[in-house]
């Protein structure tokens, strides 16, 4: 069976026929039918979304003046899959951004997200540590800067406490607010950064690059490239203003340093914290550069706890100043009579124990006013017994002890407040002394506050009865709009009291100032008429704590205040003249409305 | 002068001439694109230029084959074989290269023994079978026949190189075939390859047989002759795997690759699916020519010499596919047009092989970038870059030409 040529040809040509056809069904099949598929996989393969950080929201006082900003810094971006390959890159990245090798790879291991996309190793790195790697650049394939934002505290407001600090967000606030952060950024860890990170955080944009197989960048996309590859501006973060007044707090920062303590103050009409200082503390720029375990490790071994705010997480007993709770349960109660008088040797001896007064010679004989006037505690220590723990934990709870004040801070401590409850509790039930409620009544004893609670306690009182939530935040102001949202105030009502009790307490607070034998002569200023009460406070550990809380001008309250100074010695020595300071700054700045008579108060 | 006396231009055949500038042209285009990326390595930047060179040198060598008479050309046959093969047991030893012996180097030469040996073995062949005394009935005959394409083959596995081994081994039965040889022959030889390939599974190792014996029942041959032939495939087939197991493990992953059993994403199978996704987002009309995302920005690997039909596919669509394509066809279709009408059987069976080694080059080639054949590492013809290729493809273009315009010589 021999065929033709021709046959063959036939054959031949059918045959390749056949098979190109084959091949050009194949082509067909992928490039028109999926074709947008594949199209789909080249761009996947040749683009890359580039992050863009939105500038972050600036900290303002409540004036506008910038407290916090954002000031350029350089961050250190590595290539897992190209600096592999250069083990003595390594060597000098380290030696730049203080730490080792072997950190280094640990770190690029444990936040690869694939060999070409970058690994953020080091960021906010100084001036020093840029010029050195940018210097042996060409030794250090794969590595890369790019600019990003530090930040910067350069108007004499350290507050570290208050405005908190960013730092780099863990694996687990990843997983809680992901989709508008990615491993590496920054995110608020502490105070006003914290509480309004998302305020302050803003949107990310994105940008599109086109990259090779190397995974280098070889050119922005743009619209032109396609719709789809459009980029998007990030979206700013809005400012935070604070109720803070920058010169009264720059002022307090500057008079409280070297001491252990602080202050806050309050204005009386809305809760706002005008001031918050807590000394020691420390340089927030620490935190905005690169925390090296040595300084971290110095900031929590120093034995004057620089972390802590000692104004809103540190809790102390709160001696005399506690007395007005004493006094005010009495007056409500009926058990106190405030023209009864008592009298005051010096001591008092209760159940075999001997309680003394401050004043060894005794007051002699007081009444409320008298009492509360050069804070005697005789006669504390009966009316304290006679209302007993049941209604003066009362009282005191109604004022918000034991509980937190609902700053917009993180971390604040509730202090205790002790009750029946809690004493059994504690002490295991009628196994406690009678006693007790001694102690209580000066502010000694279990009860424990934070000078914030007795700023707002003193605002209270100022506004009798008609109080705030204290506050951080005054209004949130977009940079690009201009517009400003104002935050209402929380308002906090203290009920159940009368107006009879209220002027006597606050009279009584009037004469600790401007009394003959007022122990608080020390925050006398001329020309303001002020209220307050001191408080010094048995301290086991050391010299006593001193306290002053207070409120100006006595007729109508605009600010309150709290100066605590640990181990300062007494409220009168120690707190008082600060409060002074506190009270002559505002006069001479304007910032208070006057009340010049004091005698019209008097009477 | 003696040239002139027995060829004239109007003899040659002006569409294969046309066919191969087209060819020629796109691939210069698609080497030129690949070149035009920032992200071209400095060698490649050179390849454009280089290409246009060994283009103009490769048209004067096909001239020069075009000129050279045919007692010439069969009469140095296998003198070019035994040299050939001397070369390929050579390269074994001598040749450069990590683990791999295909080339002479000398100096900026690489000389790869592989290319000429495939128009050698064409032309041996050819001489042996135009002999009037060959019989394709005798087991001789065709045995001297397939060891003068065997011999050639394993050495270039050995080098190794299973592209071009494959290439050499095809020219086997089509020429076989045109020479004369029963269709029946053919498909025994067919059959145990067709085995070897489906006995990766139960299925189709099983279809394979049946196909087998219908063929067998349908040709009426006699029980003992079907009995013989379907033993053979099946111990063709169940000795398979131990043949597999002297693969070396690169050959292994391509065909297990290939045929889907195997995941290889940073090797053959990477090139395959990024060679698909160039060509695949072509669509119809492609990206435009240099714009070949795919292809600039190199994710798309050997780009200019093996893949460069991903180029094609990516920046041209599928309508640039279909040209070249279609244009290859036609190319093989006029040559098959001499070859029927060669008086000369030499010469016939010569075009006949030099259609064998481009068609089986480009289907392969082709098939391989859109993942339908295996990544065996042969160029494309005429586009490929890379000099000795395009020589011995305008070679084997001057050998049909030649052909053409002696077609009526005996």
């Amino acid at each position: 069976m021999e065929l033709s040529l021709e046959a063959k040809r036939r054959l031949f040509t059918g045959g390749l026929a056949f098979l190109f056809l084959i091949l050009l069904g194949r082509f067909a099949y992928v490039q028109l039918f999926r074709g947008e598929q594949f199209l789909e996989e080249a761009n996947k393969n040749r683009v890359r979304v580039i992050e863009v950080d939105p500038p972050r929201g600036l900290i303002r006082d409540r004036f506008g003046e910038v407290l916090v900003e954002n000031s350029p810094a350089y961050a250190v971006y590595a290539m897992p899959g190209e600096i592999r390959n250069s083990p003595q890159a390594y060597e000098i990245i380290s030696a730049a951004l203080h730490t080792t090798p072997a950190e280094i790879k640990q770190y690029i291991a444990r936040n690869k997200r694939g060999n070409f996309v970058p690994v953020k190793i080091g960021r906010q790195i100084d001036f020093a540590a840029f010029s050195l790697l940018n210097e042996r650049r060409l030794e250090l394939t794969g590595v890369d800067f790019r600019t990003e934002s530090r930040r910067t505290y350069d108007h004499g407001v350290k507050a570290p406490h208050l405005f908190g600090y960013l730092s780099e967000i863990s694996d687990a606030e990843l997983s809680l607010f992901g989709d508008n952060y990615s491993p590496g950024d920054l995110i608020g860890k502490k105070g006003v950064e914290r509480q309004y990170e998302s305020v302050m955080r803003g949107v990310k944009g994105h940008r599109f690059v086109e990259v090779d197989a190397l995974g280098r960048v070889i050119r922005d996309l743009t619209e032109e490239d396609g719709e789809r590859f459009r980029s998007n501006p990030p979206e700013p973060g809005k400012d935070v203003l604070l109720g803070l007044d920058a010169s009264l707090q720059r002022m307090l920062e500057a008079e409280l340093t070297g001491k252990n303590g602080g202050a806050v103050v309050l204005n009386c009409k809305n809760g706002d914290v005008l001031a918050l200082v807590s000394k020691p503390d420390f340089d927030p720029e620490l935190f905005s550069r690169t925390l090296t375990p040595e300084i971290w490790n110095r900031l929590l071994n120093d034995p004057n706890k620089p972390l802590y705010d000692r104004m809103v997480q540190s809790v102390y007993p709160p001696g005399s100043t506690f007395k007005m709770i004493t006094a005010i349960a009495g007056l409500e109660t009926g058990l106190i009579n405030p023209n009864e008088t008592v009298f005051c040797p010096g001591y008092y001896v209760f159940g075999g124990r001997t309680f003394e007064c401050h004043k060894k010679g005794g007051h002699g004989t007081v009444n409320l006013l008298g009492a509360l006037e050069q804070s005697c505690n005789v006669y504390f220590y009966r009316m304290g017994f006679r209302v007993g723990l049941e209604h003066w934990s009362d009282y005191a709870a109604r004022f918000g002890f034991g509980k937190v004040t609902g700053i917009d801070l993180s971390e604040e401590n509730a202090g205790l407040l002790p009750t029946v409850a809690y004493l059994d509790r504690r002490y295991g039930k009628d196994r406690w002394s009678k006693g007790m409620m001694l102690n209580l009544a000066i502010g000694q004893g279990d009860l424990l506050v934070t000078p914030l609670q007795m700023a707002v306690f003193a605002m209270t009182i100022a506004n009798e009865g008609h109080s705030f939530k204290p506050r951080l935040r005054r209004s949130v102001l977009d940079p690009f709009t201009g517009t400003e949202e104002f935050v209402e105030p929380d308002t906090v009502e203290v009920k159940g009291i009368r107006p009879e009790t209220w002027a006597l307490v606050k009279r009584g607070m009037f004469l600790v100032v401007n009394g003959s034998r007022g122990t608080a002569v020390r925050s006398r200023v001329e020309g303001l008429v002020s209220a307050g009460k001191t408080g010094t406070a048995q301290n086991p550990h050391g010299e006593p704590h001193g306290w002053f809380i207070g409120f100006a001008p006595f007729d109508d309250p605009q600010v309150a205040f709290c100066v605590f100074i640990e181990n300062g010695g007494s409220g009168s020595g120690a707190a008082a003249p600060v409060a002074r300071k506190i009270l002559s700054f505002l006069l001479e700045n304007k910032k208070l409305t006057p009340q010049l008579e004091a005698d019209e108060a008097a009477d | 002068m003696l040239a002139r006396s027995i060829i004239s231009w109007k003899d040659i055949d002006k569409v294969i001439i046309v066919c191969v500038l087209l060819l020629v042209t796109i691939g210069l285009m698609a080497i030129y694109s690949t070149t035009s990326s920032p992200a071209s390595s400095e060698a490649i930047r050179h390849s454009f230029a280089k290409q246009v060179i060994w283009f103009l040198a490769g048209a004067m060598i096909a001239s020069a084959v075009v000129l050279t008479p045919v007692q010439y050309l069969k009469g140095m046959a296998y003198s070019l074989y035994g040299l050939c093969v001397v070369l390929l047991i050579l390269v074994l030893f001598a040749g450069g290269g990590k683990g791999v012996h295909r080339w002479f180097i000398l100096g900026p030469v690489h000389f790869q023994p592989a290319e000429p040996t495939k128009i050698a073995a064409l032309l041996a062949l050819a001489r042996y079978l135009s002999d009037e005394r060959r019989d394709l009935r005798s087991f001789k005959d065709i045995g001297i026949c397939f060891a003068m394409v065997l011999v050639p083959t394993v050495l270039i596995l050995k080098e190794p190189d299973l592209g071009t081994a494959i290439v050499m081994a095809s020219l086997l039965l089509p020429v076989l075939f045109w020479a004369g040889l029963s269709p029946f022959i053919v498909f025994l030889v067919v059959s145990p390859i067709l085995t070897v390939i489906s006995a990766f599974n139960v299925y189709t190792f099983g279809a394979a047989m049946l196909l087998i014996i219908g063929v067998l029942v349908l040709s009426k041959r006699k029980l003992p002759v079907l009995l013989a032939v379907l033993m053979l495939n099946v111990s063709v087939g169940a000795l398979t795997p131990s043949l597999w197991n002297r693969l070396k493990d690169y050959q292994k992953t391509r065909i297990l690759t290939f045929i889907g059993l195997q995941q290889d994403p940073r090797g053959t199978g990477y090139q395959v699916a990024q060679s698909q996704v160039a060509i695949g987002s072509g669509g119809f009309w492609g990206k435009g020519w240099t714009r070949g995302t795919q292809a600039k920005l190199r994710f798309l690997p050997e780009q200019h010499t093996d893949f460069i039909f991903s180029v094609v596919g990516e920046e041209l669509g599928f309508w640039g596919v279909t040209l070249v394509l279609v244009t290859f066809f036609v190319l093989l279709w006029r040559a098959l047009g001499i070859a029927v009408s060669a008086k000369n059987k030499f010469l016939t069976l010569m075009v006949v092989g030099c259609v064998t080694l481009i068609g089986v080059h480009v289907i392969v080639n082709t098939g391989m970038t859109v993942g339908i054949m295996p990544v065996t590492g042969i160029p494309l013809p005429f586009l490929s870059y890379g000099g000795s290729s395009l020589w011995t493809n305008m070679t084997l273009v001057g050998l049909i030409l030649n052909a053409g315009v002696r077609r009526f010589q005996y």
